[in-house]
Parts: structure tokens; sequence; C-alpha cells
């Protein structure tokens, strides 16, 4: 026998200030606000805030008859008959009405206008529980009491399952389903929801995102939201994903800190990941050297192809892009370039120098973005080498790189403006 | 030493911004004609109001770019979470209405630096609301934006002209810091609309978003809190030189103001015959940076406190409560100024009126949430500060309904006067 019985559902709302009465018809007080657990598949009500005062709760099954005009309870009330607030317990009208939360299905920030509740006997146990938040338009209606207005509208109900709130309320939330739940999330999603987050719970949040999510966020975002999470973050963890992150991508952004705040932080990553961000952070906004990433593949002309398709499966993943394979001498001048398919049908005996391509185009740290677009879309590259006065190669920019700099994303306007405020709103 | 001394200050450079910038939005059409205004009729009668109404912007800015600081959300956004959604519709009606009336005095201002150009307000008023709107819908105004910030500097002009007239300066200053009060409903509105437009509904809403946008933390609110005192400063200058500058030309000659466009002549001493021309470039820029502002901080208010999508990158299918308020405002702004019939000068000067007939509930809002301690920690008012706000937004409640009183009931207020010695 598991069935459900369910004897109400209501809008937390219109419960909040109806008025409780016991056995005897005394008036004890007023729903002020109710408490919940957050545990099982659906969070349960534990019990009803009756007086302002108080921290002592009415339990659930005490309830006789419940409705927004009043609420009935089984016996003659008697202080004894309350329990005390549990330090795992929150109040929903304090902790989650009216509250941002995140909104896991649409992966977008939305506020709480009302909660809807079920009351239900299953296995003779009485129980209230938290169903439903309501997101939408009608909500707010209800609130103002003018629901009556948009009667025929839908209600906007999300699921609890597919929320997540925003502060955690206390170590009883089950961090490792949330963790689960948010790393299902696209990055450019979660990405999305930090720049519309305010810092304190930014900083919640990107707390429990592993390295690499949080590296991939940042990614996604543009320079400025970039520089204002780095430099609000803890030192320590910014500095970890400024060593996870692309050399050209951390370089943008320490670049536009003050000396003193970016010397800290270079002090703080690893020696090889600090240095090969200074060489980078030498190059002036806009150039190809400021452009350039540092994680290209090279490798010596003597090499086989099938030598080289050895060493590729180990360095692949730190390299920005594998199509071009770069050539170079003892000396690391560049040679030459070869791509994967080249690579891949060419014989395997043969050596690199022998299938590479000589005739390349290449361009010097100090030139400027526009031209180095130029050469990559006239020549139909997927990368152009980045190369010193002595031929040696210093990196490469991709096409990624070019095209985030001559399509100003559309959010960016708001942070050009001296005077429009962006998101917030978050928003 | 010198070191530290540069970090430092190009710290403030950093952060330095929404208390200055809103300072100059503060001074827009409106304003310029409320200063004008009471110099012309009451000489230096008002200045001693300006100086404490300034003294109360500071608190008021101080109180709602540390909260922004330390909370990173916007008013609105804490007005909800702290108060509910009724008293937020409440403050958001609040909100709309000061806005609505303030953008069309903008649309006013705008129609005024025209017609001083021979461009009738039927022609210039629609072209320049379809400017702003259009603008903003493509998301390229923050260039023109920049254009009227630097046309407002021309408001500097009346500190220079003010200083050539060489007024009295012992009964300035004497006038300054000596309260003088009259009890007619015409002095009292003077007075309300000087505070209604130095403090302001939509002031406080957009330095707080501002602080929140630029990523100012508590860490960093050091900086920002000489920016927003800079910032005040900066506003009770030019109104202070607004006011000396009428007061001198205009009043000492008994010329009454009958439109804005006479506040021009204060400006003559400075630019002679080019003073209109001077004054309706200052006009133009002010007025059209507050348009922009206006509408932009009021969508964002709302949809902020109610959760709907908004921002100006957003597409206008996908932000549809953003666009649809930001779209009425600059409609009903631009409706009012272009009322047949209606005084240009008039609509300017009711707007800031009521403005500071609004201004007390946001007050007492803006109070409320910075000396709460769950949201304010340790950055929550001192008692010091509190008791300063209230007796502030008391003070200000209580010229309200004696205007409300002298206006309908002038005898009674006149008597009532007299009975308490005033």
């Amino acid at each position: 026998m598991n069935q459900v019985k369910v004897l109400g559902e209501f809008y937390f709302s219109r419960l909040l200030g109806t008025s409780i009465y016991d056995k005897s018809g005394r008036n004890i007080g007023k729903i002020r606000d109710m408490a919940v657990r957050w545990e099982g598949t659906y969070p349960k009500i534990v019990g009803i805030k009756y007086a302002k005062k108080t921290q002592q709760l009415i339990p659930i099954d005490q309830i006789e008859s419940c409705s927004y005009k009043e609420v009935r309870l089984k016996e003659t009330f008697a202080i004894e008959k309350t329990t005390a607030l549990h330090e795992n317990d929150i109040y929903i009208s304090r902790w989650l009405l009216d509250k941002q939360i995140i909104d896991l299905k649409g992966s977008k920030l939305v506020r709480v206008n009302d909660i809807t509740l079920s009351w239900v006997v299953q296995e003779n146990i009485e129980r209230m529980v938290l169903v439903a938040v309501d997101i939408g338009i009608r909500g707010l209606f209800r609130r103002l009491g003018l629901e009556f207005l948009v009667s025929s509208w839908q209600n906007n109900l999300l699921s609890l399952q597919y929320i997540k709130p925003l502060e955690s309320w206390n170590s009883y939330l089950q961090l490792n389903r949330e963790r689960q739940q948010v790393s299902e999330l696209h990055p450019a999603d979660i990405a999305d929801l930090l720049e519309e987050m305010d810092y304190k719970t930014r900083a919640g949040f990107i707390e429990k995102l592993n390295d690499q999510q949080a590296v991939d966020a940042l990614i996604e975002m543009d320079l400025d939201s970039q520089v204002e999470i780095i430099e609000q973050m803890d030192e320590q963890r910014a500095s970890d994903l400024l060593e996870e992150m692309p050399p050209d991508e951390a370089a943008d952004i320490l670049v536009e800190m003050t000396a003193e705040k970016s010397e800290g932080l270079l002090n703080l990553m690893e020696v090889d990941d600090a240095e090969e961000v200074r060489e980078l952070m030498q190059y002036e906004e806009g150039t190809a050297g400021a452009l350039m990433t540092t994680e290209y593949i090279a490798f010596s002309e003597d090499l086989t192809p099938e030598e080289v398709i050895n060493q590729l499966r180990e360095l692949a993943p730190e390299a920005e892009t594998i199509y071009y394979l770069y050539v170079v001498d003892e000396a690391e001048h560049l040679q030459g370039v070869l791509s994967l398919r080249e690579l891949i049908v060419a014989s395997p005996k043969a050596t690199l120098r022998q299938l590479m391509h000589t005739k390349l185009r290449k361009v010097h740290p100090e030139e400027d973005h526009k031209r180095v677009a130029e050469i990559i879309n006239k020549y139909g590259l997927l990368a152009v080498p980045v190369v010193d006065e002595q031929g040696i190669i210093l990196g490469i920019v991709t096409v990624d790189d070019i095209i985030d700099i001559l399509i100003p994303e559309r959010g960016k306007l708001d942070t050009y403006s001296w005077f429009a405020l962006s998101k917030w709103g978050g928003r | 030493m010198m070191k530290d001394m540069r970090i430092r200050l190009s710290l403030f450079l950093a952060v330095m911004g929404p208390g200055v910038v809103t300072a100059f939005a503060d001074n827009d059409a409106g304003g310029i004609a409320t200063y004008a205004a009471a110099g012309a009729t009451y000489g230096y009668d008002l200045l001693f109001t300006l100086l404490i109404s300034t003294v109360c912007l500071a608190i008021a800015q101080e109180i709602s770019a540390r909260t922004g600081a330390v909370t990173g959300r916007g008013l609105s956004d804490l007005i909800r979470e702290s108060f509910g959604v009724k008293w937020t519709f409440f403050a958001m009606i609040v909100l709309l209405i000061a806005n609505i009336g303030t953008t069309a005095s903008e649309f006013s201002g705008i129609a005024t630096s025209f017609e001083m150009f021979g461009i009738h307000k039927l022609i210039a008023v629609p072209i320049m609301a379809f400017v702003v709107w259009w603008s903003v819908l493509k998301g390229n105004y923050s260039k023109i934006e920049k254009v009227f910030f630097v046309l407002c500097a021309t408001f500097l002009s009346y500190i220079i002209s003010g200083t050539i007239v060489n007024p009295p300066w012992e009964e300035v200053l004497l006038a300054s810091v000596t309260p003088t009060f009259h009890s007619d409903a015409d002095f009292l509105m003077m007075a309300i609309g000087l505070i209604g437009t130095t403090i302001t509904p939509w002031g406080q809403f957009y330095v707080q978003a501002a602080v929140v946008d630029k990523g100012i933390t508590a860490k960093d609110y050091k900086y920002t809190f000489w920016d927003v005192m800079l910032g005040a400063f900066f506003t009770w200058l030019i109104a202070f030189f607004v006011v000396v500058a009428t007061a001198a030309t205009l009043n000492a000659n008994h010329i009454e103001i009958e439109t804005v466009k006479d506040a021009a002549v204060a400006l003559e001493p400075l630019a002679g015959k080019y003073a209109s021309m001077l004054f309706s470039f200052g006009l133009l820029g002010a007025s059209m940076l507050a348009a922009f502002i206006l509408p932009l901080s009021s969508a964002y208010a709302v949809c902020e406190s109610f959760g709907f999508e908004s921002g100006v990158s957003k597409k206008p299918k996908e932000a549809p409560v953003f666009f649809g308020v930001y779209t009425v405002i600059i409609l009903l702004g631009a409706a009012i100024a272009l009322w047949p019939g209606i005084s240009l000068t008039a609509v300017m000067l009711a707007s800031q009126v009521v403005n500071g007939v609004l201004l007390p509930p946001i007050l007492i809002f803006m109070v409320l949430i910075a000396s709460n301690e769950s949201i304010m920690g340790k950055y929550k008012n001192s008692r010091w500060y509190n008791i300063v706000s209230w007796a502030f937004t008391i003070v200000l409640i209580i010229l309200t309904l004696m205007l409300l009183v002298a206006t309908v009931a002038p005898d009674f207020m006149n008597s009532f006067m007299k009975l308490i010695g005033l």
C-alpha cells in the first residue's frame, strides 16, 4: 500500500497570514512562515511558525484542516506540542520567496514569485511538501491580490528538481548533487549565469565549480567580466585558474589589472606558466603578439610522420589547434608547415623536411590585428605563425582569436558605455 | 611612498565615476530651471536650503553607493528581497511616476533649447525622442551619450559668470549659512523643488546600479566614497553659481523669470550676446543625457525587481517588458512636453516638485535596507547616520505636507504660521 492521497494544494503566498485556531477555537496566531527540511525528492515542511518572536513550530501532523481562510488544529494548543527549529531547517519565506534562483532547465536566473505546496497522506502519515516555485507573471499578480485579472493565464511553475538556490542555506544541502546538476550546463550558460550574479553569490558559486569548469566558463566571457571576476576572487584560486587558462587569455586579463595586482597573481602561479604569460603581456594591445597563443605544436624536421603522430597524442590536449603542425630546426627557427591531413596520408617513413611546405605566411609580433586578419582571410588559414626578427617562432594567432576581436559581442556594448547599466538584473 | 601614492591615485581613478556622473546628470534641465527660478525669485534666500540639501544628497548617495558596493545588488532587487512584492510594486509605481515626470522635463528642456534656435517643439521633440529610442534599441548610444556629456560641461560657465558679476560676497556667504524661511506655498514649492532636483529617486537607483555595474566591492568602497563626495560637491558648485548668477542679474534688477530661456540672461556677463547659445547647448546636453539615462534606469529597476529579462544587449523579443517600459516612458515623457498649451517651464518645475514629494518613500526603503545588519553586515549605517537620515526624511515629509496644506488652504497656513511665531 503506497497510495498517496492529496488533502490539498496551496500557494504559499496565500497561506501567509492565515489565522490558526486550535480545537477549542482559540486563536493561536497566524502563519508567519514555514520551516522546510531539504531532503528526499521533495523538501518537506516540518512546521509552521505561528508568532513573530518564537522559534517554536507547530508540526504539520497537528493540522486538522487547512484553507486560505483558517487553519484548525487537531488538539488544544500547548507549547509542549510544538517543536523547536532544527539547525538544518530553513524558513521558506525568508530564504526562498522573492529570492533569485537558478533555473537549470532554462539555465538563467529567475525570481521566486510564489511557492506551491502539497498536503498529502501517505501510509497514514500526513506531510506537506514543496512542489514547485512559481516564476510567472500570474504569481506576481497573485501576490498583489490581483490574480483575477490574469486568471486565464498559465502559471509558470518550475519543479523543484530544476532549481538550484543561489545561496546555500546550510551545509545540509546536497552539494554533490548540485555540483553535478550545474556541471551538466554548457560553459557558455554558466558564463551567462555568473555575469548576472552579484559578486558575493558569484564567489560562492565559483567555489563550487572545479577548476576546469571555472576556466571553461571564464573563457566564454568578455574581457571586462573576466577581469572583474578574477579581481574579486581569492588570490590563490585566481592564480590556479590563470594557470589553467590559455596563456594568451590569461595575459589579456592580467594586462587590464594594476601592476601590483597582476604581479601578485603572477608570483603565485607556477614559474613556467607565469613566464609564458609575462612574455605575452609585453605586447601592445591589438598586435599579433598580444593576440597569439604560445600553445602551438612544433616538431623537428628530422622526425617521421609515425613519430609525430605518437607525440601528437600527448601534446594535443594542451595545444590550441592541431590542424597545423609547424616544423622548426634546433634553434626554433620556423622552417615550414604541414597540415594534419598531409601528415596522416604521408608515407610513414618520410621525414618532415621532405613533406613540409616551406612557403608559408607569417607575421611579426608588432603587426596590427587588422593585417593579421587580412592574411588569415586572404589565404584561408586557420592560424598564422608569429615569428621574431631571426625567424624564431613565438606563437600562433588562430582564426578564433581574430574573430573575437573583429566582431565585438553585442553584450559588450553595455560595459562600453559610461552610463549604461548592464545586466544586473541582473541583471 | 611615491609609488604608494600613485597606486592610490590610479585606484581612485579606476573606481571613480558613478558619483560624479550622477552629479552631472543631476543638474539636468529641470535642475537648472529650478536653480534659476530660485535665484531670480528669492535672491540668495534659498542658498541655505541648497547647502542643506547638498549635505543630504551626499548622505543619500553615500548610502546607495555603499549598499551597492557591499551587496553587489541594485536597490529594486533589495527592496524586493526585503519587503516583498507589494512594497516593491509601490516603490516601482513611485519611481515610474517620478521618472515619467522627469523625462517630460528633459524633453521640455530639449524643446526649449531648440526653440532658442527657432525650431518648433513639434519638430524637435519627436525627432530627439526617436533618436534616443532608436539608438538604445540599436545599442549604439554610448558614443552619442558622450557627446552630450561634453555639452553638459558648458554649465560650468555659470561658475565663471557668477564670479564675473561680482555679487556682494559677504551677503551671499551669510545667506548660505543662515536659515531663511517663508511660509507661502510658492516658497515651499520652490524649496521642495530644490531638494527634489538635487536628490532624486532615480538618482538613488542609478548610483547604486552604476556602482554594482562597475564591479566595485566593499574592499574598494573607500575610493567610491570620495567619488560620491566629489559628485555632491560638483552638484552644489554648479547649483550655487546658477543661483548666485541669476540672483545678481535677474533678482537684483527685479526681473521675474518667466521661461527657462531667461536663465540665459545670467550668462551674459560672460558670453555677451552668445549667452543664450551657450545656455541652450548646455541645456540640450544635460537634457539629452538624462533622457537616455532615465527611461533606461527605470526599465532596469522594474525588470530587476520583478524578474523579467533585461539588458540593452537583448532583442526586444527576448526582453519585452524591458523595452516596453523603456518605450512607454519615452512616449509619455515626450507627449507631456508636447501637450497643447502646456508651459515647458511649468513642466520642468512641476516635475522637480513631484520628485521631491515622492522622494521620502524611497529614502525610507534605502535607510531601512542600509541599517539591516543581515544585509549590510559590518557596513551597516551607524546610529548617528541613521538619526541624520531619519531627521532629513521626516523634514522632507513635513515640508511636503506643508506644501499640500499651503496649496489647498493658504489662509490656514498663514494663520498657523503666525500662531507658531514664524
